[in-house]
């Protein structure tokens, strides 16, 4: 183990049930200190990932390693210096946040003044030492949310893994888990987040790699897998009677990547302007409003998956 | 609106096999179970076994064996000596048996474990009373019968109250329903995503195994301390034997229904489906082992088949160590070493198919 080494880095990595390969063979480094996000849709196979990552699933191939320690061949150490943070709420609901902490922390071997010590610097960071007596099934979504983090923080490890935390959260939890997520990393903490919300990664993450079908199929930051994969992006708004409005919808669909909502189209165009505007037009779809815009991750997505993130899951 | 209703339902009825199992397998399989139980009381069709011993030249036995043969329900087995007689008993090979010494003045030895319950024994000792008495009461003076048990078995409890029978029947019956919550347990932790941050935990997974068994294995231990210490402070139950082969076989059973329990969980299914299904599989192993009906009441084919669960062992070594005066590990050892097998095979095939991931 040395400390130039990654925080997380898979050579080769794959998982098979059957004869299915829910993962193919993932190579990925995760640098130290950073917030690196593994984007995909529903059943891309983030969180088979993460479980690889974190010892709980076994891979079918390839190696893994943590903070340079191989987590085959010693996987104590490995697993001592990372975080799980599951998508379920991984909780005793029954028993305090206290309680959870205590148990969650004794797993890694913490005891007495060291543990209660954890206990309350995780309690802090996620804001619930004030409510750490009280049994976590009176605790609204977004707390229980909040508790669910700090039962993979209570062992302070170098690496936590987020597996899609935000999930059923009102907004100002949301917000509440984007500020414990910065300042984790703020802190030196590795962050690896799974999402599959655009959004949450332009906003929290340093890097990004885009997973789809089991396989990465791109990653670096937000700002270079924009400038490599797309430009900008057009936003069509389509008008007309209602069957033109559909007919012009599902020729853009058909032109590339394209996500509609009610009558507006946004496409990352793949021909030239006046090809694409020309086809629409055809289909007796009249063209209200036209507009470029800047590229975005969401577009940068559609360019390197060919389906929008919310079509795929 | 209502048939999209009774439609929805019925397809939630037919996915969900606990619910079937509990509605429909669960009747049919008491049904056939307590039927077996009560056919026609014990053994109608098949004659109980006597054992019989007069004097060489005393006439008395043949007459007893002829009225006995016919009989409905015994049929007399003569063998070579009292001796042959009282341990034919005490081995279970005969329900009974007499002894007609050559002194015409000393009483006839009714042979019969007195410390089986008075239920059992009743019906046996008043049939085979009567037997010598119409066999011997016309030609002369009415014969003395006197009831022991043989001297290889230990004497029962001078006063044994129901809640010898009660207490120990229902502490099995309850204690093997700690295998449905360590499964559910199992069930619970994988729903939750807690079993998952266990295996992410530095930890070995056989350790994580054992570690979730353990706490099951104390509280079956609290659960039966209680029940029994309850039983016998409450209660009034009287511990005729050893107090350490009581609590030596009360640690087998947890062990038994520990094991039962990671058994259960490497089946899956979730809490629902192991609820349903768990209950049924535990009640019918409690009925057949006898917690419900006493094993000694069934036919003799139910006994056996009694034997095949692990609560007829373990009841079998509590009814000797609550009713047999002095009754200690040397008589229940063939109840611990049924539970501990019962116990590692339970362990050893659901270790074996246990789901880590």
């Amino acid at each position: 183990m040395t400390d130039a080494a990654p925080a997380v880095r898979l050579r080769g990595v794959g998982k098979d049930y059957g004869a299915r390969a829910a993962v193919g063979a993932i190579d990925l480094e995760i640098r130290r200190g950073e917030c690196f996000a593994l984007l995909g849709p529903n059943g891309a196979g983030k969180t088979t990932t993460i479980s690889m990552v974190a010892g709980v699933v076994t891979p079918s191939r390839g190696q893994i390693e943590i903070c340079g320690l191989d987590l085959q061949r010693d996987p104590y150490a490995a697993k001592a210096r990372l975080g799980l943070v599951p998508q379920e709420l991984a909780l005793y609901e029954e028993l305090s946040a206290l309680q959870n902490l205590t148990y969650f922390g004794a797993l890694y071997g913490l005891a007495g003044a060291t543990l209660a010590q954890r206990i309350d610097e995780a309690l802090d960071i996620v804001g619930l030492r004030d409510r750490a007596r009280e049994p976590a099934k009176r605790y609204s979504g977004g707390m229980k949310r909040r508790l669910n983090i700090a039962a993979g923080l209570v062992h302070r490890p170098e690496v936590l893994v987020l597996d899609e935390p935000t999930v059923g959260v009102d907004p100002q939890s949301r917000n509440h888990i984007f500020a414990t997520v910065r300042a984790l990393r703020d802190a030196g903490t590795t962050v690896v987040y799974t999402t599959h919300h655009m959004e949450e990664v332009e906003a929290l993450c340093d890097r990004v790699a885009i997973i789809d079908a089991g396989a990465i199929i791109a990653s670096g930051t937000v700002g270079e897998l924009v400038a490599q994969h797309t430009t900008h992006e057009i936003v069509i708004e389509l008008g007309g009677d209602p069957q033109a409005i559909a007919a012009g919808l599902r020729e853009a669909c058909a032109r590339g990547a394209t996500q509609h909502e009610s009558s507006t189209v946004r496409i990352v165009p793949t021909e030239g302007l006046a090809t694409l505007i020309g086809a629409i037009e055809g289909t007796g779809a009249v063209i209200a409003r036209i507009a470029s815009r800047d590229a975005t991750l969401e577009a940068a997505f559609l360019a390197l998956t060919g389906h929008a993130l919310r079509d795929a899951s | 609106m209502i048939r999209a209703v009774i439609a929805k339902d019925v397809w939630l009825l037919v996915r969900d096999r606990g619910a079937l199992i509990s509605l429909f397998a669960l009747p049919l399989v008491f049904i056939l179970v307590f039927g077996s139980i009560y056919r026609g009381g014990p053994d109608r069709e098949r004659p109980r076994p006597v054992a019989i011993w007069s004097a060489a030249g005393d006439g008395r036995g043949a007459v007893i064996a002829a009225v006995l043969g016919a009989s409905p329900g015994f049929v007399a087995r003569p063998v070579g000596s009292a001796e042959d007689v009282r341990r034919a008993v005490a081995d279970e090979d005969v329900v009974a048996g007499l002894v007609i010494p050559a002194d015409l003045g000393a009483p006839i030895e009714l042979v019969i474990d007195l410390a089986a319950p008075i239920q059992v024994r009743g019906p046996i000792e008043g049939a085979l009373t009567a037997v010598v008495m119409r066999a011997l009461g016309p030609a002369g003076s009415m014969p003395r019968i006197e009831a022991r048990s043989p001297p290889d078995l230990a004497p029962p409890l001078p006063e044994a109250s129901a809640f010898q029978v009660s207490v120990p029947a229902n502490a099995v019956l309850f204690g093997f329903f700690l295998a449905l919550t360590v499964a559910m347990t199992f069930a619970t932790d994988r729903r939750t995503g807690a079993w998952r941050r266990l295996l992410a935990a530095p930890v070995s997974r056989r350790r994580a195994l054992l570690a979730a068994l353990v706490p099951y294995y104390l509280v079956g231990v609290a659960q039966l301390a209680f029940l029994f210490g309850t039983g016998a402070l409450v209660f009034g139950m009287e511990i005729g034997g050893s107090l350490i082969a009581l609590i030596a076989l009360s640690l087998a059973l947890v062990y038994c229904a520990v094991s039962l329990g990671l058994l259960f969980a490497s089946i899956g299914g979730s809490e629902r489906q192991l609820g349903g299904i768990g209950s049924v599989v535990l009640l019918v192993m409690g009925i057949l082992g006898g917690c419900m009906v006493p094993r000694m009441i069934m036919p003799s084919v139910m006994q056996s088949i009694g034997l095949a669960v692990p609560h007829g062992w373990a009841l079998d070594g509590y009814y000797e160590i609550l009713v047999r005066q002095g009754a200690g590990l040397a008589e229940i050892s063939p109840s611990i070493a049924a539970l501990v097998g019962f116990g590692t095979a339970f362990a050893a095939i659901g270790a074996a198919r246990f789901r880590f991931e």
